[in-house]
């Protein structure tokens, strides 16, 4: 009885309910510029859970992350501006273009492992921003599409945020999904040894190219959710700078917890900002904060959180039976 | 005939690593393959199964060309392997190392959003208990003994349900002791699921007991074939492990 208790208090549904209903009451807490960064959060943890379910699911080093991010916020943006498209269609088109996109980039990628993988979709993210920035005509090349027309219900910080926390949490949730289904089993086992899923007749190839897929959907919402936040989109979104952002999200939380990315955000966004805000070598600290943590936290926060949690679970347990 | 080589050949370079192997295995059989070291034992596996491509040569399964096809289809229609260095999941629970390749055999990987937690809990516990691992299911793979890994590894082989198994060294690194539970284990696997089965050692006194024909492997070449008193017999077979044992 008491070591299900225990394990109930432990179990992840309870600890998301908890976290979603913390950030339901944000708006009524806090001032608009904290809001609006945890916005900024809950953008980057949906970016960085998609991206760990190739990284840190899939073992798949992806370096190109913020190529589709970039589709997913571009698409938004120009069916609004350019087409005048119904909002949410503009939306929801997003992660499909995205998706889409994502299918003949993973095409190609997929094809090679390990740094080639990774040297392949840095590339192509290249390849993405190199057309943003360049295609004048279609995307207002490095000027960057503003006043972007979004509802005017959305132009209150607390609505914005409660239409971002809707989409982050389902969006999350459903990679939560995913993870724990038997495709996500697959894909750990393809994480631990491709040649020996290729043997019980997993086409492996297959499974890391819809894994690629699904990671780019998701990746579009997190941009277009930003391009509806921001109201504008530049081509700075599908800089490899922001892919590095990404990835020192996961790693920062750490990629073998679903949670990882989702702290990764939380503390890396605070970091920058507080930092950003007393000095103007804010890289530098915030450099040395993640040697540390890479140093010490080898499995990211989340990593180095579990652990301890574990041992003092066992312990209470070891008390009480 | 249900499993067969013809003429299969793979050069690496200059060097010949199998030469014109005909191997014809028939249904519910237990043969191994045996030879010393660098002899091809593990090259004509990774030929069979599709991991590299031959040189030369067919490879007929229940009389189907199956040369040249990808090692997830080669699995797919009914052959298994073990490897001979350890090859499990090592991250993965045990439990976990042998569902993964359930969830294949029933055609259940691709599914996205249902939770893999209790799916075909039964029939991964069934074969968790038949490689004697059910105790130790929620072990990590990579942190079991080294003969619990070898034994995980067979489990996941049979987890696909093949009709032809090809086990590479099952018992390599293994004590005398385990080296015999091991291989009964083995041939009592077999007979009970009705395997066909391949075998490949270095060590003969391994497979004598449970094989009913031995292929004699030597520089990439079958240089002997016949049931284990034939093969205990033979000379040339003593010349090339004395050769060996001498060096």
């Amino acid at each position: 009885m008491t070591k299900n208790l225990t394990d109930r208090f432990f179990s992840a549904a309870l600890w998301m309910i908890l976290v979603l209903l913390a950030l339901m009451l944000v708006p009524f807490v806090f001032s608009q510029s904290v809001v609006s960064l945890i916005n900024e959060m809950l953008i980057m943890a949906l970016a960085g859970c998609a991206l760990n379910l190739m990284l840190g699911y899939g073992g798949m080093v992806s370096f190109g992350p913020a190529g589709l991010y970039a589709v997913g916020a571009y698409s938004t943006a120009i069916l609004l501006t350019r087409y005048g498209a119904p909002f949410f269609i503009a939306v929801l088109a997003a992660p499909v273009i995205a998706a889409i996109i994502g299918t003949i980039v993973g095409w190609f990628c997929v094809r090679r492992s390990a740094v080639y993988f990774a040297l392949l979709t840095l590339a192509f993210a290249q390849i993405i921003w190199t057309v943003i920035f360049e295609w004048y005509d279609f995307t207002n090349g490095d000027n960057g599409i503003v006043s972007i027309p979004i509802p005017e219900v959305l132009y209150s910080i607390r609505n914005i945020y409660y239409f971002s926390l809707a989409f982050v949490a389902i969006c999350i949730f459903v990679l939560w999904r995913i993870v724990r289904s038997p495709f996500g089993a697959t894909l750990q086992s393809i994480r631990e040894n491709p040649m020996r899923t290729e043997f019980i007749a997993v086409p492996v190839r297959r499974y890391q190219l819809a894994a690629f897929v699904i990671s780019s959907f998701f990746l579009g919402i997190a941009g277009s959710l930003f391009c509806v936040f921001a109201g504008s989109v530049f081509p700075d979104y599908a800089h490899w700078v922001k892919s590095t952002d990404m990835l020192v999200v996961c790693l920062l939380g750490g990629i073998h917890n679903f949670a990882g990315p989702i702290i990764g955000s939380s503390v890396y966004i605070l970091i920058s900002k507080v930092i950003a805000k007393n000095t103007t070598y804010w890289m530098f600290f915030l450099g040395i904060i993640i040697v540390f943590l890479v140093l010490y936290m080898r499995n990211g926060i989340a990593g180095f959180a579990a652990e301890k949690l574990s041992r003092w679970k066992n312990r209470l347990q070891g008390t009480n039976g | 005939m249900f499993f067969e080589t013809k003429n299969l050949t793979k050069k690496f370079g200059g060097l010949t690593a199998t030469s014109d192997v005909n191997l014809q295995i028939k249904e519910g059989e237990l043969v191994s393959i045996i030879g010393p070291n660098g002899a091809g034992k593990t090259t004509l596996f990774n030929l069979i199964t599709g991991h590299i491509k031959p040189d030369g040569g067919k490879v007929f399964f229940k009389d189907k060309d199956i040369t040249g096809f990808p090692p997830y289809v080669i699995s797919r229609m009914g052959i298994g392997r073990s490897f001979q260095r350890l090859n499990i999941f090592p991250r993965l629970t045990t439990f976990e190392n042998v569902q993964v390749a359930v969830f294949s055999a029933q055609k259940k990987s691709h599914q996205l959003f249902t939770s893999a937690r209790k799916m075909v809990r039964q029939e991964t516990e069934n074969i968790l208990e038949s490689v004697g691992l059910l105790d130790k299911k929620d072990i990590q793979g990579g942190l079991l003994a080294h003969g619990d890994q070898k034994r995980l590894e067979l489990g996941i082989a049979l987890a696909v349900n093949p009709l032809l198994l090809l086990l590479d060294e099952p018992t390599q690194g293994m004590s005398p002791q385990e080296t015999l539970e091991t291989t009964a284990l083995i041939s009592k696997l077999v007979k009970e699921r009705g395997l066909t089965l391949i075998f490949v050692e270095h060590d003969m006194s391994v497979v004598f007991g449970i094989s009913d024909n031995i292929y004699v492997m030597h520089q990439g070449r079958i240089v002997f074939s016949g049931k284990p008193e034939e093969v205990k017999k033979n000379e040339e077979v003593q010349r090339i492990y004395l050769g060996e044992e001498n060096k």
